[in-house]
């Protein structure tokens, strides 16, 4: 069991940036990643992702967070239109 | 002169007439492509193709000739003598059924000689024979009755008091069929039947002459032999001889439907034969496009649950899983869901609630789920158990060739040359698929097996060369790499395959990464375990082959690299330009028998039915244009975030139509806790299940017999499903889900599922040709069927891939986090039978109980031995997740090191130990790989203490509702 609710996110997020991250460098890693969230992951499930960014200690690998830091911003791009 | 198109000739797969499937020629058909030649029978001249014997030659032209040991599913036998000819220039009588047209043949099929012969050959048989016909159960439907009447048998001159079998005792040791050799003729039916048909060569003629009769196994009762009761040899025997219980019990069906099986995702044709309204047996389908007149033990038998008295009938409700449930009317009780989901998404916002779509149900019952979670509840939270089965297949096969399905038809196998499986044991998950592989493992294809257990494949008798690659569980994406990079390194690749049909960056990325040295079988032997010269020595065979064909199953997605894995089959399949035609290919076998549809349908949370992405504005629009309502562009959450959420308290409600996931899916105590988190838990299923336990509101469902709809099988085959009687309880399950759209205030108005297949294809382009009228004219349909491709497509990708060019995807192995250190020292790893289907809930109500009446840990002897275990003992299995307890057998399919069980009966808690772990891409969980520790107990598991408990008082409640009614 998860100690906190978004471990599991957070872990699920790692998880799919070291997948990706075969062959790619880290930039297009973390865009690939970031689609990867945006194209199969629940709105909630975002929300609560990138909240988590506002965590000190995130536990997100540097991918990840660069993956995570990228959803924000687009998700923000399409809220604003 | 008659021009005979064999009605079993195909161009790739597709059949272009017609056959009478209800009539038997004899032998089976030509070769397809074969020359025709000319031939005479009786002064009627046809033609026909090379190899087609004089018996079927004569059948083709509606002229009978009488027979009793051939039949047109078996090679032809020669032994019985009754179908002999007279053919112009030959000496003798030959046998017709043995004897091939050549052109310019001349045959006489009728004349006072061949009467002679063909009386005193049934004098012969008869006089051995009781009769007793009037009170035969295959009075009616008996060969050797019809033959004696053909052959106008007035006499039989030996009398009936010589040496005969008649007092032979029957064998009724097998539940469903009663083998009674008091009435056998030792035609070898039966015997070749299982030789050729089933591939399992239980049954043999022991002794000689006189003596000689039919025997299963070393002479031992069927239950004893090595018989897999899958009903070829019943299905064969021309007497009384094999006879199914039911007939005995009820007499000669008059009237049959043909449908479709709705168990595994072979999806069998069956001809549902019935008296009355009674379904007396289930009889396998000649023109069933799938399964061609074969099937096992589930189809073929296991049908008894759908009138058990287990069966739901009436709606239930409470308001709290601690009360009695309350049985209501169809109206009260839809009303009383419809108000509860209205209620919480009120309190508790739009996104608050969703739903599962069923894999068994039709896809026109799937499609209409997905479709009152998006359009009535207004989101997208709708999944479906291919979650937790397939959908890494999904997602790996559609980056990597664009298309999230198998590539080929079942037929295929009979042109493959080398066949891999991986993690897939087709002889107990997809049997009539497994019968014909093993088929052409006979003919001499070449066997490779990447599986942790040695499975029953590798004892096919008959084996022409087998490699078994014993890898360690959680190890596959190192393997498949290590088998891509000899094909690599060795400069075993189709470059030409690849230079035309692929992405040439992208294949030169991934040529540069598995050309790496670390990828070497000689690196990753360390990994897998398996001996690196096997790994060469496999990846040779397969890319050398004329056609390689790769077949793979749960043990392949069911892991934290599952999607992984299948673009690492993917690129390997490319790599070797084994795709694209006949024989070759990439092959998902689907566990249950709509898993392909319900996907087709829109299940999963982020696609519109036909694989349409939920933010495609063009697609959505198509779907909010025509079912008048505006839909989320975001994906929804999957089964796993469900239960997350439900325990975090924000999910609340959830519609579950025919899946048992309480039983089905990891962390058993987890998803427990999700679905008591419910506020409104609506459960729609044919009994109550483990997952119904947790309910609020009860739907009865209907079983397959009770609908009319269309399932989807493994081979994208969109097969009819066919009302054969009423529904239990008055309603279809689309109706219901129709009735709940309505109550919400979504009004659905369909009359019959073709209007909503019809729907259907008018917004799912691969769908677009598909419609009922087009599935009674041609029985099947492959999707895509579409203007391009109006009778569908039997092999995919034969010009380009739906993205164009195939894309070789990088595949990296990274090991699970499910390790095993000094606590966990052993990996379990779980799987099926051949007698239990999935959750059991269907086989476990049939005398299939007779084969497999409780899950059982296998450990391999070394294990036990170290743990003072013996065969039977009781043993508490602990994982990170929890415990549970079943008996122990000791079994050297296993590798030290691994155990296996299955999950087929709810209280065996197999799940309680599976853990929350899962595919990275898609949250398919890792099934495959738990690390446990093994000791020796003298009681249950706490959890199946309160298992018992619970699901007592569960019980009870059903009962006392049940009792409460006049």
């Amino acid at each position: 069991m998860s100690a906190h609710p978004d471990d599991n996110l957070i872990s699920m997020l790692n998880q799919i940036a070291l997948n990706l991250g075969g062959g790619r460098d880290e930039e297009s890693a973390a865009t690939a990643t970031c689609r990867h969230v945006e194209t199969f992951w629940a709105r909630p499930m975002k929300q609560r992702l990138m909240a988590s960014l506002a965590r000190p200690e995130t536990g997100l690998s540097a991918t990840a967070h660069r993956a995570a830091t990228l959803l924000a911003k687009r998700q923000e791009e399409r809220r604003t239109g | 002169m008659i021009e005979h198109f064999d009605p079993r000739r195909q161009t790739n797969g597709v059949d272009f007439s017609k056959a009478d499937f209800s009539k038997d020629y004899g032998t089976p058909a030509a070769r397809p492509g074969a020359a025709s030649v000319s031939v005479e029978i009786d002064g009627v001249r046809l033609s026909v193709p090379e190899g087609t014997s004089v018996l079927r030659a004569a059948a083709l032209a509606d002229i009978s000739i009488p027979k009793l040991c051939a039949t047109d599913s078996l090679e032809a036998f020669g032994s019985c003598r009754l179908c002999a000819v007279e053919i112009e220039g030959r000496r003798g009588l030959p046998a017709s059924c043995t004897t091939p047209v050549v052109e310019g043949m001349k045959v006489t099929t009728q004349n006072a000689r061949l009467a002679k012969l063909r009386r005193g050959v049934m004098e012969l048989y008869i006089s051995d024979h009781p009769l007793d016909c009037l009170t035969c159960p295959a009075n009616g439907d008996c060969e050797l009755q019809d033959m004696a009447g053909s052959v106008g048998l007035r006499e039989v001159r030996y009398g009936f008091e010589g040496e005969n079998h008649l007092a032979e005792q029957k064998d009724t040791s097998n539940p469903y069929f009663t083998f009674d050799p008091s009435k056998c003729i030792v035609c070898s039916r039966c015997v070749r039947a299982c030789e050729e048909v089933q591939g399992t060569f239980a049954l043999t003629i022991d002794g000689r002459g006189f003596d000689s009769k039919v025997a299963a196994g070393q002479d031992e009762a069927f239950m004893d032999s090595d018989c897999v009761s899958c009903g070829a040899c019943v299905q064969a025997c021309p007497t009384a001889t094999l006879m199914d219980n039911s007939v005995i019990d009820h007499g000669v069906p008059d009237r049959s439907v043909v449908t479709t099986c709705a168990y595994c995702g072979v999806g069998c044709s069956f001809e549902a034969q019935m008296k009355g309204d009674k379904l007396v047996r289930m009889v396998p389908y000649k023109g069933g496009d799938a399964n061609h007149g074969h099937s096992c033990v589930k189809g073929r038998f296991a049908f008894g649950y759908a009138s058990h008295p287990d069966r739901l009938t009436t709606p239930m409700i409470r308001d709290s899983i601690d009360q009695p449930w309350r049985e209501a009317s169809w109206e009260e009780a839809i009303g009383f869901a419809a108000q509860r989901l209205k209620a919480i998404q009120a309190e508790h916002g739009r996104e608050s609630i969703g739903g599962i779509t069923s894999s068994r149900c039709t896809n026109e019952e799937t499609y209409l789920v997905q479709k009152l979670i998006r359009a009535a509840f207004g989101n997208n939270n709708t999944d479906t158990c291919a979650r937790v089965c397939h959908s890494p297949t999904g997602y790996g096969l559609k980056t990597t060739m664009g298309e999230s399905a198998g590539t080929q038809t079942f037929d295929s196998v009979m042109k493959a040359d080398a066949i891999i499986v991986i993690g897939a044991n087709p002889t107990d998950a997809h049997p009539v698929f497994g019968s014909m592989m093993r088929k052409r493992l006979r003919q001499g294809a070449k066997l490779i097996v990447a599986d942790p257990r040695r499975i029953d494949l590798l004892k096919t008798p008959h084996l022409n060369e087998a490699q078994h690659l014993p890898l360690r569980p959680g190890t596959n994406v190192a393997l498949v790499n290590a088998l891509a990079h000899v094909v690599i390194t060795e400069g075993l690749e189709d470059t030409g395959f690849v230079a035309r049909r692929c992405d040439t960056d992208a294949y030169q990325r991934w040529r540069a990464f598995i050309s790496e040295p670390r990828h070497s079988p000689e690196a990753s032997e360390m990994i897998t375990g398996v001996p690196s010269e096997a790994v060469r020595r496999a990846a040779r065979t397969y890319a050398t082959a004329p056609n390689g064909a790769i077949y793979y199953g749960l043990g392949v997605t069911e892991h934290s690299q599952g999607s992984t894995m299948v673009m690492g089959i993917a690129n390997l399949a490319m790599a070797t330009g084994n795709i694209g035609r006949e024989g070759v290919g990439v092959n998902p076998l689907r566990g249950q028998n709509n898993v392909q549809g319900s996907c087709d349908m829109g299940s999963f949370p982020h696609e519109l039915p036909g694989y349409q992405h939920v933010a495609d504005p063009i697609a959505r629009g198509r779907f909010e244009a025509r079912w008048g309502v505006a839909l989320d562009d975001e994906p929804g959450l999957r089964i796993p975030n469900m239960f997350d959420a439900a325990i975090e308290g924000t999910f609340k409600a959830l519609y579950v139509q025919g899946e048992d996931i309480a039983q089905s899916d990891p962390n058993t105590q987890h998803v427990e806790a999700a679905l008591r988190s419910l506020d409104c838990l609506i459960v729609q299923d044919i009994f109550l299940n483990e997952t119904a336990k947790f309910a609020h509101v009860l739907l009865p469902g209907s079983s397959f017999l009770e609908k009319d709809g269309t399932f989807t099988n493994a081979e994208r085959r969109i097969n009819r499903v066919r009302k054969v009687t009423p529904p239990v309880a008055g309603k279809q399950d689309w109706e219901v889900t129709q009735d709940l759209a309505n109550a919400l205030g979504y009004p659905m108005n369909y009359a019959h599922p073709s209007e909503i297949m019809d729907e259907i294809a008018a917004l799912a382009p691969s769908f677009a040709g598909v419609s009922y009228e087009k599935l009674e004219q041609y029985g099947s349909l492959q999707w895509p069927c579409n203007d391009a491709n109006p009778r569908g497509m039997p092999t995919m990708h034969a010009i380009d891939f739906p993205i164009g060019l195939g894309r070789f995807a990088i595949t990296e192995y990274v090991a699970t986090e499910e390790r095993t250190n000094r606590r966990f020292p052993l990996l379990l790893t779980t799987g099926r039978i051949l007698s239990q289907y999935n959750v059991g809930a269907q086989t476990r109500r049939t005398h299939n109980q007779h084969w497999h009446d409780e899950d059982v840990l296998e450990l391999h002897p070394s294990d036990a031995e170290v743990r003072g275990v013996s065969d039977g003992d009781w043993l508490g299995i602990t994982s990170r997740s929890g415990q549970t307890v079943l008996r122990a057998r000791l079994s050297e399919r296993m590798q030290p090191g691994v155990v296996y069980t299955t999950f087929h009966h709810p209280g065996s808690g197999a799940n309680v130990i599976t853990t929350d772990n899962s595919d990275w891409a898609t949250n398919c969980p890792e099934y495959k790989v738990t690390a446990v520790q093994v000791e020796k107990v003298s009681q249950p598991s706490a959890w199946q203490q309160r298992f018992s408990a619970f699901d007592q008082t569960q019980k009870n409640h059903l009962e006392s509702a049940r009792q409460e009614t006049p």
